[in-house]
């Protein structure tokens, strides 16, 4: 039954893949929604046996890759971590697939894109399921080539085709230290089973290594190593400049991939590996360090964008430095929390920008929008409820999750931990912030779309509401569901078991109450704060860009990073290749070999060419010229 | 021994004069007329030196009949009208000195073998073969060739046979519009398609048609 | 240098050798000189191999000196009958204007 849980989506893949114009568009949206329901409906199947009969089980489905001590098989590992894991992606992946029937009605290749989803559904499957690196591997580039696909969708259109190679590039850069890592393990281990390396790991704590001309710990190579693929691939600093590049993709794709299951994957490495990550303070404060850096960045730059769907892309990119700052803090079953909430309302979020987009006539800039919250109610009312769950509005699901990695990080007690919850709150407060304001300029205020009437937008059809409704289901409830499960307070981890290791058990205290309603009053107060500057008096706003110039075009252009590494990288490569191909390849090489020797063959025998002159005597005077040289020849010796 | 030497520097000098004349002179009729007279004072020198048979020979073969083939197809291909000058194009007079020199080399490497035979004398003795003064020269080449050099003398003879086969197949063309009987033909129709016979009625014709 | 000997005769021969290599490839009129060339050079060789033969009492010079004469007179003829066949399709047998083997 598990099997068939990777085996549907693939199935359905494959159908609407090479047979969608056979079938015909419906058949093949129909088929693919209904195989990953399935999926869905059996992995919550799962996820109920994990919870409630402690199932857990290491299906082997085949053998891969069976040479000296590699031993590799493709195989499906369900535990709890897996099981949720495997519930998150169906669950968001099926009612993508509905909402897409609808969403993406008006396009010509309808098969093709659900073909693609369910390709993403499946290597994502792979991945989360694996039991050994190399699966894992396996479906991360999997997952990084149908992002690959899905964002350059639209593939007549230049910007989609430029970021969806930027995107597989980054990518690349970290899965380049993701494979080192994997190497590095096969190396220190010659196994690359999950179950066998955690059970070596504590065996080489004092190892070190010399990398680069530096000498570090090994088990500190390994976490820097895999973490740099987990920034890659989850979009964290440094590697993030794909996200928002990506957002040329369809709004569907958006939801799935940057949302729910893609850019959580990094998140799943490093609880997966959190065997190893306990043993590695160094990597774990990094982890920490880069995942608040992340989602500070993020924040400040989604306050001055306009592009509906960017705010949403650097609220991911904020929410994902959250995980990972709680995975850095050692509070892995936190992070998952907030990756299983933030799943449910990230994607109500796109899904719902998505429909407010479509009202819109594919308008994306919410300064051409406003006005609209009698137009499209049940959009508003969804937006609004994702909005409150991501800004941890009390009592919704993002509330449990982002506060609990607050209160973790204060509970760390050094001072790391306290800057770390500061720069944690303050966040939040910007978060929610943007998010209203994004809330506030789509829906509120005047209707300052140039192109489209106001009684020209629409509702959008039951087909994507279904899904948006089914979500906010999700992001309310969510968190206080699964609240004692995921991050029990009763000292024992009963429902992670194995799945997730922890060197020294959590601390059980509680953080002084004012701290616990710091963050809520903040976000509360947040509201009528961003009503006031972005309804009521937006000259203040203005006001506020124009006299801070600098910092207002900072944070308009994303920190300069794009620049930064224009400079750095792109522009040097580029020259680079351009002189190697102009000097090296076309010179030298040509020049010494095919053109070269060419051109030197055929002046020889153009000049070789004349002894041929067609004219007899000449031909006897050289033979005369040979007699005479052997007659001297022969008279000399 | 006088005379000799007067006879042979006589008839050496003009030998090497005519042979300069072929190949400069201008009217290609001359330097057949120049080869004639290479021709005939190279065989008085044989004649002169004691080999009569040979020189007379190449009277009757050399004189009588090749430099007369040349006089043939000079007039044939009408050469002699051709006034041409002795270097006919400009870019090729560059060989001319080359050509000299190497000529000059070739020919003080063949006075060197000659100069080095001198001082090492290796005489190749062989008695039936000497020249006996009793016999003319005709007699003692009569009485070798037909013995010890008979397949040589054969397979001259067929080297001839071939050169004129050849000549005539090279040269042949048919004429157009000249009649001639095949007798091969002729000779090989048979009854059936040459005779035919026919019941003729009386007082009627028969009808023949070709 | 009064005397005569062999060296004279041989030196004759060289000579006319060497006009004759000369002829061949330093005219510049028609192909009959060549052929008339190498008639010079076969009458060198003849004065060489007669008068070895004279000179070292052996016949065999004179009878291969027969041979050489009847070969000549053979290759002359086919040689001018390669001429007349070539005019005929050619039209002139000027040395410069026969390239047709220029490759």
């Amino acid at each position: 039954m598990e099997i068939s849980i990777i085996g549907l989506p693939l199935l359905a893949s494959i159908i609407a893949g090479f047979f969608g114009k056979l079938i015909g568009d419906r058949n093949s949206e129909i088929i693919t929604s209904l195989l990953v329901t399935i999926a869905a409906i059996l992995s919550a199947i799962v996820l109920y046996e994990v919870i409630f009969n402690q199932y857990q089980d290491n299906i082997v489905i085949a053998t891969w890759i069976n040479s000296g001590t590699l031993d590799v098989n493709w195989s499906m590992k369900i535990d709890s971590l897996s099981a949720v894991m495997l519930v998150v992606v169906t669950s968001v992946s099926s009612l993508v697939h509905i909402y897409s029937i609808g969403y993406m009605s008006h396009d010509p290749h309808k098969p093709r894109f659900m073909a693609y989803l369910s390709l993403f559904t499946f290597a994502m499957l792979m991945l989360v399921t694996s039991d050994n690196f190399i699966q894992l591997f396996f479906g991360w580039e999997g997952v990084g080539l149908c992002s690959y696909f899905l964002i350059g969708f639209w593939f007549k259109k230049d910007t989609a085709n430029k970021a969806a190679i930027k995107a597989f590039v980054v990518n690349r850069v970290g899965d380049f230290g993701f494979a080192l890592g994997i190497f590095l393990i096969f190396y220190l281990f010659g196994t690359v089973n999950y179950s066998e390396v955690f059970q070596l790991i504590p065996t080489i704590t004092d190892k070190n290594l010399i990398f680069l001309g530096i000498q570090i710990n090994a088990i500190d190579l390994i976490c820097l190593l895999l973490f740099i693929g987990a920034m890659g691939k989850s979009a964290q600093i440094l590697l993030h400049t794909w996200l928002p590049d990506a957002m040329e993709g369809p709004t569907p794709v958006s939801a799935l991939i940057h949302a729910a299951t893609m850019v959580t994957a990094g998140v799943f490495l490093v609880v997966r590996c959190s065997p190893i990550y306990e043993y590695s303070e160094l990597a774990l404060n990094i982890i920490t360090i880069v995942g608040m850096s992340t989602a500070f960045f993020a924040a400040t730059v989604a306050l001055v964008q306009t592009d509906i769907k960017k705010i949403i892309a650097y609220s991911t990119c904020s929410q994902l430095g959250y995980m990972f700052f709680a995975a850095g803090v050692g509070a892995y079953n936190v992070a998952m929390f907030h990756l299983f909430t933030h799943a449910f309302f990230k994607a109500l979020l796109f899904l719902g920008s998505g429909s407010v987009i479509h009202a819109f006539k594919d308008e994306q800039n919410i300064n051409n929008m406003g006005g609209v919250y009698k137009k499209l109610p049940y959009t508003y009312v969804l937006m609004i409820i994702g909005t409150l769950a991501l800004t941890g509005f009390p009592f919704l699901s993002g509330f449990y999750s982002k506060d609990a990695i607050i209160e973790f990080a204060y509970l760390r007690g050094n001072t790391t931990g306290y800057y770390a919850a500061g720069i944690g709150i303050f966040t939040a407060f910007l978060t929610s912030v943007y998010s209203w304001r994004l809330i506030f300029k789509t829906f509120h205020g005047e209707f300052n779309n140039k192109n489209i009437k106001i009684d020209e937008t629409h509702e959008s059809p039951l087909v994507m509401l279904i899904p948006l409704f089914l979500l906010s289901i999700g992001a309310v409830f969510a968190g206080y569901i699964f609240k004692e499960l995921f991050v029990g307070h009763s000292g024992t981890n009963i429902f992670w078991q194995d799945s997730i290791f922890f060197l020294k058990p959590l601390s059980t205290e509680h953080p002084p109450f004012w701290f616990l309603v710091l963050t809520p009053i903040l976000v509360i107060l947040s509201i009528p704060i961003s009503y006031y500057l972005f309804i009521k008096n937006k000259n203040l706003t203005k006001q506020i860009a124009n006299v801070n110039k600098p910092l207002y075009q900072f944070l308009l252009n994303k920190w300069y990073f794009d620049e930064l590494y224009d400079f750095l990288i792109v522009k040097p490569s580029k020259n680079l290749g351009l002189f190697l191909w102009k000097f090296f390849d076309v010179k030298l090489i040509d020049g010494f070999g095919p053109d070269g020797i060419s051109s030197l063959i055929k002046r020889f025998s153009l000049k070789a060419k004349k002894f041929q002159s067609g004219f007899v005597y000449q031909y006897a005077f050289v033979m005369l010229l040979g007699f005479s040289t052997l007659l001297t020849f022969l008279i000399i010796k | 021994m006088i005379a000799h030497t007067i006879f042979f520097y006589i008839f050496s000098i003009i030998a090497v004069i005519s042979a300069i004349m072929v190949t400069v002179s201008k009217n290609t009729v001359h330097s057949v007329f120049f080869l004639i007279l290479d021709f005939i004072s190279i065989s008085c020198l044989f004649i002169m030196i004691g080999a009569e048979f040979l020189g007379m020979i190449m009277l009757i073969v050399y004189v009588g009949a090749v430099a007369v083939l040349f006089l043939f197809v000079v007039m044939m291909l009408n050469v002699a009208q051709q006034k041409n000058q002795w270097f006919l194009s400009e870019e090729t007079s560059s060989h001319i000195p080359v050509g000299l020199i190497i000529s000059t080399i070739i020919f003080f490497e063949l006075i060197i073998v000659i100069g080095g035979w001198k001082y090492k004398p290796d005489l190749f003795n062989s008695e039936n073969l000497s020249i006996k003064n009793e016999i003319s020269n005709t007699h003692s080449l009569g009485q070798v060739l037909y013995t010890d050099y008979i397949h040589v003398f054969q397979i001259s003879g067929m080297i001839l046979l071939i050169a004129m086969i050849g000549a005539i197949v090279l040269t042949f063309r048919q004429r157009e519009g000249v009649k001639k009987q095949s007798y091969l033909k002729q000779i090989s129709r048979e009854r059936s398609e040459g005779v035919e016979l026919l019941e003729v009625e009386s007082n009627k014709g028969v009808k023949v048609d070709d | 240098m009064t005397e005569i000997t062999l060296g004279h005769y041989l030196t004759l021969g060289a000579v006319i050798f060497t006009i004759g290599i000369i002829g061949i490839f330093l005219n510049r009129k028609n192909i009959i000189v060549i052929l008339m060339s190498i008639e010079l050079i076969l009458l060198a060789v003849n004065i060489n191999l007669v008068s070895f033969s004279i000179y070292l009492g052996d016949l065999s010079g004179q009878v291969f000196t027969l041979f050489i004469l009847t070969v000549a007179a053979a290759e002359a003829a086919i040689g001018l009958a390669i001429i007349v066949v070539y005019y005929r399709n050619s039209g002139t047998i000027r040395v410069e204007e026969i390239d047709k083997l220029k490759g």
